[in-house]
């Protein structure tokens, strides 16, 4: 049996929606988390969003605390904004396999190469921001628990995802002349 | 000749032809050059013209 694309579509779609909770839950109990230390109970850092003890770093400064959690949050919204935007051009149907260089996707690669860019530059500077603190005596949790992992590879993948767009532009240019040869 | 009898003598959409009659066209085919050339007993130069913008 031969799976079509529209069926890798369709699964694709499903998989993001799954994916795109995921990350919510992860953005929203990270700032959850974050708020309820800072503001309600400090007890709460020695239990931070999935068991991560920030505990020794808030008794340090909860100053610091507050920038951790901060690159934290903002590279799982930024997750979850990448993930929004599959879902949005997955519903919309704007892939257009008949003709698949358009605007649209287009903006969509550079939303995407921007957003992983800007996680590339959080997770990076999340990392080198523990590593500091870790040499300033604050015992921290591993930086892949705290989802700071893989700056690296999100930054590869900006790259690539805005090489693709520039080579979408010149696909859009040649889609265009050939639907105007008579 | 109209454009739905030139359009079935050259076997080439209303659409198409429209894009060709706006000069909204980016290219054209041989084929189709030479189809329009036979309908209509003219030559290209007939049709084409260069004219500066």
């Amino acid at each position: 049996m031969e799976i079509s694309t529209k069926q890798v579509l369709k699964i694709l779609y499903v998989l993001s929606w799954i994916i795109f909770i995921g990350v919510c839950i992860e953005a929203g109990g990270s700032i959850f988390s974050a708020f309820y230390t800072l503001v309600i109970n400090p007890v709460n850092a020695a239990t931070f969003w999935e068991g991560n003890d920030l505990s020794s770093l808030y008794k340090y400064d909860p100053g610091h605390f507050f920038a951790e959690t901060l690159l934290i949050s903002i590279a799982a919204v930024m997750k979850a904004c990448i993930f929004y935007l599959i879902i949005k051009i997955l519903h919309d149907k704007k892939l257009d396999m008949s003709q698949p260089f358009s605007r649209e996707v287009r903006l969509f690669i550079i939303k995407v190469s921007c957003l992983a860019f800007g996680i590339g530059l959080f997770t990076g500077w999340g990392v080198k921001y523990t590593e500091w603190l870790v040499k300033q005596g604050v015992k921290m949790p591993d930086t892949h628990h705290l989802r700071l992992g893989g700056a690296d590879v999100w930054l590869f993948m900006s790259i690539t995802l805005f090489v693709i767009a520039q080579i979408f532009k010149r696909g859009i240019e040649i889609q265009t002349e050939n639907e105007l040869t008579v | 000749m109209s454009l739905n009898e030139l359009s079935e003598k050259v076997d080439l959409t209303l659409a198409n032809l429209s894009i060709l009659k706006t000069g909204k066209a980016k290219a054209i085919r041989f084929s189709t050059l030479e189809a329009i050339c036979k309908v209509l007993d003219c030559q290209p130069g007939d049709l084409l013209e260069y004219s500066k913008k």
